[in-house]
């Protein structure tokens, strides 16, 4: 029982950030309709970002060494976002949106290609100026934990930097619905992503939405690879390690929807440290996707799937 | 206010358009009629700006509308209510008006406009926070047309709000279209299959087949044609 409930709360804690993670991507599959191979790649560069912003640009002297690592990750966010703009800007704009629209199989084939190609650039040219030396972004709260309990002889240990993860993502989650549900910028997202002819006759300018959507999706995923790095290890190559968690969250969540990505995530990572309870370690990725399977063979369209298509 | 010069369109090779020239007065309510595949739609389209013309011009209170980018037609006031409804099926039915508020007059007018559209079309009031996409196809053509009155528009664009509607509902849309003429003075163009009623309550008329204006005039003369009374009053 307390093996459980340690597996349950470790779970939903690594869940938060991976549902942060696949809402990244969630909003820019959701809006854009482009398969994104990159997105783990530019998580890769939000989690170096993060790294240099505190060790080499002052952010570890001004905060310390417990404070500034979160400050550093959050920091990330907007640099991807605004990576993510001018890569959208002088790449994905070319091979999406309005001017595919009218394309068989609205360019996705070219979007294949492209993101792929940007994915092996950042991964090599990661290699070059990272080098593959394993790095991490250590706070002293990542080897501390609080401790739940006793309460009927059973204690919860809960990590510092895990917990503290979590409440973050759970927050910028909270701030992107609020954004994406009440304001005209979110409203305009949703409507483009509907219905983008539609939405070119209301005035709102299509392409541009697709820009806010990308960039805002590599700033989440980045802050979420800055959350992860705190406990793992990473290397250039390690946008491949998350990029399949992704796209499995995504699916689980609905294609399009982006508080379902949000669920779809926090899935995967319950059923990652729920399957330690029964399974070898090793066997953790798999455990994902015997349920991943498990669960779309009974909701192929996923927890919040629109059953409609769109128009 | 809207004049098309001998404008030419299409899709890559196939031209559907071919030297159709078509003139809106301000304040007017103009009719395009014609049978399917006549290229009524990809007119609007081009209006638009979602398809390129191949040749001709179109101005818009004096602006040369093709140097326009077309997202941003919508904000010199021409609004496009698209033909099979399209509204935002995700959004509930005050998020797809407030969608048709985008522009900046209707955005400043937004009171005066929810108000206006809300007497008009009761059924969006009653309905403001269902999604749209789980409407009936009346319920959404009724806000679609809502959608576009929001952006205050000096033109509204009607593509066939009649298209897959029962004859009631069809009949009831109609009525409601020529009440907020009445009302609002608003200029209109509206392309539509039912050309009895449509011909019956336009000033103007044109009849378009296989891409090129056939007939023009305005509602007495086309009335009295005999190829209209022929081929689409069947008289």
């Amino acid at each position: 029982m307390e093996g459980f409930l340690q597996a349950l709360a470790a779970g939903l804690l690594i869940g938060a950030v991976y549902g942060l993670m696949c809402v990244g991507l969630g909003l820019i599959f959701g809006v854009m309709r482009v398969i994104n191979f990159a997105h783990g790649d530019f998580m890769m560069l939000g989690m170096y970002t993060a790294f240099y912003l505190f060790t080499a640009a002052g952010v570890q002297a001004l905060f310390g060494n417990t404070v500034g690592p979160f400050v550093a990750i959050l920091l990330a966010g907007p640099v991807l976002a605004l990576f993510g703009y001018f890569v959208h800007l002088a790449l994905i704009s070319h091979v999406s949106g309005t001017r595919t629209a009218s394309l068989e199989g609205e360019g996705h084939y070219a979007q294949l290609i492209l993101t792929l190609g940007i994915a092996l650039i950042l991964q090599n040219g990661g290699l070059i100026v990272f080098g593959s030396v394993l790095a991490s972004i250590r706070t002293p709260l990542s080897s501390s934990a609080w401790e739940l309990g006793p309460l009927f002889d059973m204690s919860i240990f809960l990590n510092k930097a895990r917990s503290i993860d979590a409440v973050v993502s759970l927050a910028i989650m909270v701030l992107l619905s609020l954004l994406i549900t009440r304001t005209r910028i979110g409203k305009s997202l949703r409507a483009a992503a509907d219905n983008p002819t539609a939405a070119t006759y209301m005035g709102i300018d299509v392409d541009r939405a697709h820009r806010t959507a990308f960039a805002l999706g590599c700033g989440i995923t980045a802050i979420a690879g800055g959350l992860l790095a705190t406990n793992y290890p990473f290397h250039p190559f390690v946008g491949l390690e998350y990029v399949i968690v992704m796209y499995a969250g995504v699916v689980l969540g609905g294609m399009g929807s982006i508080i379902g990505a949000f669920w779809g995530g926090m899935t995967i990572g319950l059923v990652q440290q729920m399957s330690t309870l029964i399974l070898p370690t090793q066997l953790q990725n798999a455990a994902i996707f015997a349920v991943f399977l498990l669960i779309i063979f009974f909701r192929p369209q996923g927890f919040f799937g629109r059953m409609v298509e769109r128009t | 206010m809207l004049r098309i010069e001998r404008l030419s369109a299409g899709y890559s090779a196939k031209p559907v358009l071919n030297d159709v020239s078509i003139d809106v007065g301000a304040g007017q309510f103009v009719a395009i009629v014609g049978p399917n595949g006549a290229g009524k739609t990809t007119l609007f389209k081009t209006i638009s700006g979602i398809v390129k013309p191949s040749g001709g011009a179109i101005t818009f209170d004096g602006v040369d509308l093709l140097a326009v980018p077309p997202p941003q037609r919508a904000h010199l006031g021409i609004a496009h209510v698209p033909e099979g409804r399209q509204v935002f099926p995700s959004l509930t039915v005050m998020e797809n008006l407030e969608m048709g508020a985008m522009t900046e007059s209707g955005h400043r007018d937004w009171q005066a406009n929810i108000e206006r559209i809300f007497e008009w079309l009761p059924v969006l009031k009653e309905r403001r926070n269902q999604f749209a996409g789980t409407m009936s196809g009346g319920q959404q053509q009724m806000l679609a047309i809502g959608r576009g009155l929001a952006s205050s528009p000096k033109l509204l664009m009607l593509d066939e709000p009649s298209m897959g509607l029962a004859p009631s509902t069809a009949d009831f849309i109609f009525e409601r279209l020529i009440e907020i003429r009445r009302q609002s003075g608003l200029t209109m163009l509206l392309v539509e299959q039912r050309v009895a009623e449509a011909l019956e309550s336009a000033d103007r008329g044109y009849v378009l087949e296989a891409g090129h204006v056939v007939l023009e005039g305005n509602n007495a003369t086309l009335r009295a044609d005999d190829r209209v009374r022929k081929a689409y009053l069947g008289m």
